[in-house]
């Protein structure tokens, strides 16, 4: 009965062929081992969960705490609107040219790390597995270390930010650079051209839109993260924030916590518009831009064909050129880098690397440190099962085909925007405001932030799948949640399992960070490491981190293999 | 009646300059178990007009990969223009590459670049350092990739986008990205196997136009044997990775061609397999194939005017 009624979908039916299909069957064991170690997951994520201890009526009895807490702040006021104009520009600037500075270093590591331009299997595994490795170290630790080594400044947050972006970005690059139409690029070849010529020539047009689409979405993630930084002493709205709340200044604290939010929350729609615009379709050539342009006269022919016509899409890449360069230039002027301290910066280093080697336990023993590393697994368990089962109510009403009418969709759309827009250290502030300080705070914070992310990669694979035994189910009469049940989530479990450890492999770096706010676990010595100088237990907790990063990575990897 | 593997000086007509530009001497190629190419031999003579005949599989892409270095043979040599290509690396392998123009059965042009961007991807080897849009190419060489699109008649498309193109446009562009090289040698890979029938007989036309204007010597895989017969000047059949097949097409028919893949092969189904591959099968309404019907009349008035 599934069958009849099944069509096949042009652009589905591509990926199934192009998608290499394994002659033999991957062997049972295995998948048994898989699926052992994905009880055990759920099982310790069960048991974190109930260990953290949210319960319900604490929260309600210190409800109280947070109406007096309210109560004395009084209103919310913010800086100065001049000063406060400066910061926000700052923030952004500073994020901006971070995120450029990981673009660029993104570029050879992702032409190492692609099969097709790699000049070698080795380099292919050296580029991914340094992408990785830099992933894992979370951009606060980058940036403590930068403070030391620089003054203060810009100069640590953009350093710090680019480096950590750069594991993220590389990946992306590598992985669009793979998906290219390779012919052209060998065309260029068999016409002589050297590698850096096929490279500019051959792959970079062809990798741009979704390059810069990349790079956006990790402004976007950068935006957020550069809250913590003021932690740490980077500059910016981050900075002012801490301060606020430091000197118990509650009503500026907040308020420029909202101001932030606001932030993030435009800069998620501004780039998610641009992005639809470069991976988007072809211009319509009716948009107020064209109706401007054809009344000024430039129709996209001229006569002398010796030189570019100013042609629609020349004159819209000028715009948004010119427009790309100038805000980089301000940023740049903004952030009024030291550029000496790149100079003078050698000179300390291996200063400071001798403070942070060897690593130790200071004046902790190793079961006080592990335990704390092992609250932040809790945390970051315990928070990825909440956003789980939070985003599979919430995501899959936001997918089409599962949303009882567009006005729904659109609604859980929306909702998933703005929580993808809320940095979640402002919301550790405000839970911890509410819980008071501990592992709770940082677990819902963690699991609410997580719906943002995993929420949208949910719908968006519900979306994706085979419209075929939908169609069957309810041809066959049955209801809505029938359907649900019986064709539309089967298929979305596979990239539902994928989405899920990428989304504790995220977890456990945040909860890290959260701990840094008062949220709990390993983060907490971080921070207080960092801040007693005691550079060689930060060492150690960096190393802690590292190995559990890489671990669950790989575990990602070997559930994405086995579950194929 | 021509032989099987006839030596290619008995046809070199006396208008064309004596002096092999390709030699191929005893390549044999294998992919894992797959052996592409078997102690293949063959020399073409400058400005001599080359057919590759043979089914899909048959080596004649493997071959001409050989010839512009983007494979190198397990034995024996391929020297092209004086050089062995197998042994050339870096430099002078990009030198030798630019000599040697490619026109692709897929076009392989950047489809988010403008058409005069592509024809000036062909000029590479001649600049040093990446090129990045038009700013970076030198003024004369702008006005020379003009030119060429001129001569494919597609100079008002200069700065469309490639992939707003129709298929034969984007061919054209194609030929256009080989003039950019200056080149001597002309290879071409099934150039109109993804055309329709006009546009294919547009293409080809050109290709032999340009191939007798500028004295190019030109290699041409192509697999219909009445497109072969109509526009080439020789024929080189190849059948499982080895020449069956190397004559004048002057004379030649249909039939005889047929022939001498029928000799070599033993299995009807494969002979039928040839039959409707290589397009010698009559179609349902008795009628030779459009494309051969279309060429016929272009291409040998062509060649009438060379001779």
């Amino acid at each position: 009965m599934t069958l009849t009624l099944e069509r096949p979908q042009p652009g589905q039916a591509d990926t199934t062929t192009l998608t290499p299909r394994r002659s033999q069957r991957r062997a049972r064991p295995e998948k048994v081992a898989a699926g052992l170690t994905l009880v055990v997951l759920v099982t310790a994520s069960v048991v974190s969960l109930i260990s953290v201890d949210i319960s319900l009526p604490q929260m309600i009895a210190s409800w109280s705490n947070a109406t007096r807490f309210f109560d004395r702040v009084g209103i919310i006021s913010f800086p100065a609107p001049g000063e406060l104009l400066y910061l926000t520009a700052l923030t952004v600037g500073l994020v901006l040219l971070g995120t450029l500075f990981a673009a660029v270093f993104s570029v050879p590591l992702a032409w190492l790390a692609a099969a097709n331009t790699s000049p070698g299997r080795g380099w292919m595994v050296f580029a991914r597995f340094l992408g990785v490795a830099i992933r894992a170290v979370p951009d606060v630790v980058l940036a403590m270390v930068f403070v030391l080594m620089f003054s203060l400044g810009t100069l640590p947050g953009i350093l710090a930010i680019g480096i950590h972006s750069i594991g993220m970005i590389s990946k992306m690059f590598a992985d669009a650079i793979e998906q290219i139409d390779d012919g052209p690029r060998l065309a260029i070849r068999a016409a002589g051209a050297t590698r850096l010529q096929e490279f500019f020539s051959g792959v970079l047009p062809q990798v741009l839109p979704s390059w810069v689409a990349t790079v956006l979405h990790r402004n976007d993630i950068n935006l957020r993260g550069s809250v913590i930084l003021g932690y740490v002493g980077v500059a910016g709205l981050g900075l002012e924030m801490s301060y606020a709340f430091k000197s118990l200044n509650y009503s500026l604290g907040l308020g420029i916590a909202v101001v932030i939010f606001a932030l993030c929350v435009v800069m998620e729609i501004v780039s998610s518009a641009v992005r639809t615009v470069m991976l988007g379709f072809a211009p319509t050539r009716h948009g107020i831009g064209d109706r401007l342009l054809r009344r000024i006269g430039v129709t996209g022919v001229t006569a002398d064909a010796s030189h570019h016509p100013w042609t629609y899409a020349r004159i819209r890449n000028a715009v948004w050129g010119t427009l790309a360069a100038l805000i980089v230039i301000g940023s740049i002027w903004i952030c009024d880098i030291k550029w000496g301290d790149i100079l003078t910066f050698w000179s300390y280093l291996p200063e400071t690397a001798a403070k942070f080697w060897p690593p130790s336990f200071g004046a902790y023993d190793a079961p006080v440190m592990l335990a704390a590393m092992g609250e932040t697994i809790a945390i970051a368990l315990a928070a990825t099962i909440l956003t789980l089962l939070a985003s599979i109510v919430i995501g899959s009403l936001a997918a089409r085909n599962v949303a009882p009418n567009p006005r729904v969709r659109a609604g859980f759309r929306l909702v998933l925007v703005t929580i993808r827009g809320i940095p979640e250290i402002i919301l550790a502030i405000v839970l911890i405001v509410v819980t008071g300080l501990g592992t709770q705070a940082g677990t819902i914070a963690l699991a609410i932030g997580g719906i943002g992310l995993l929420g949208k990669l949910l719908a968006d694979s519900l979306e994706e799948v085979r419209p075929g035994p939908e169609q069957a189910l309810r041809a066959a009469g049955a209801t809505r949640l029938q359907v649900y049940a019986g064709a539309t989530a089967p298929q979305g479990m596979k990239a539902l399992i994928g989405h899920s450890f990428y989304m504790l492999d995220t977890n456990i770096r945040a909860a890290t960070i959260l701990g840094l706010v008062g949220g709990g676990g390993v983060g907490y010595y971080l921070l207080n490491a960092g801040q007693g100088s005691r550079y060689d237990l930060v060492t150690t907790i960096v190393l802690m981190i590292l190995v559990t990063v890489i671990m669950v990575e790989g575990l990602a990897v070997w559930m994405r293999r086995v579950f194929r | 009646m021509p032989g099987l593997t006839q030596p290619p000086q008995a046809i070199t007509g006396p208008a064309v300059a004596a002096g092999p530009v390709i030699a191929v001497r005893g390549v044999t190629k294998t992919f894992g178990e797959t052996t592409a190419l078997h102690d293949v031999s063959l020399t073409v003579a400058r400005g001599e007009i080359v057919v590759l005949l043979g089914l899909s599989g048959s080596g004649k892409s493997t071959l001409l990969r050989h010839l512009d270095g983007l494979d190198r043979p397990d034995t024996g040599t391929v020297t092209v223009l004086g050089a062995t290509v197998s042994r050339l690396r870096g430099r002078p392998l990009r030198a030798l590459r630019g000599q040697v123009g490619f026109v692709f059965q897929q076009f392989e042009l950047v489809g988010s670049l403008t058409v005069l961007e592509n024809v000036l991807t062909g000029a590479l080897f001649r600049v040093r350092g990446p090129r990045l849009g038009l700013w970076g190419y030198r003024r004369d060489l702008q006005l020379a990739a003009l030119g060429h699109l001129d001569r494919v008649g597609l100079l008002t498309h200069a700065y469309q986008r490639a992939d707003t193109l129709s298929g034969g446009q984007q061919q054209r562009v194609g030929i256009a990205r080989a003039l950019m090289q200056n080149p001597r040698i002309l290879l071409a890979d099934e150039p109109v196997a993804s055309l329709d029938p006009e546009s294919s007989a547009q293409v080809m036309a050109l290709i032999r136009e340009i191939a007798i204007d500028s004295g190019l010597t030109v290699v041409c895989s192509l697999h219909q044997v009445d497109l072969a017969l109509s526009w080439g000047d020789r024929i080189v059949g190849l059948r499982h990775g080895e020449v069956v097949l190397d004559t004048a097409t002057q004379g030649l028919s249909k039939q005889n061609v047929m022939e001498i893949y029928g000799r070599v092969t033993t299995s009807t189904a494969e002979l039928g397999a040839i039959e409707t591959e290589l397009g010698t099968a009559p179609d349902e309404d008795g009628e030779p194939d459009e494309q051969g019907e279309l060429d016929l009349q272009t291409f040998s008035s062509a060649r009438d005017n060379r001779r």
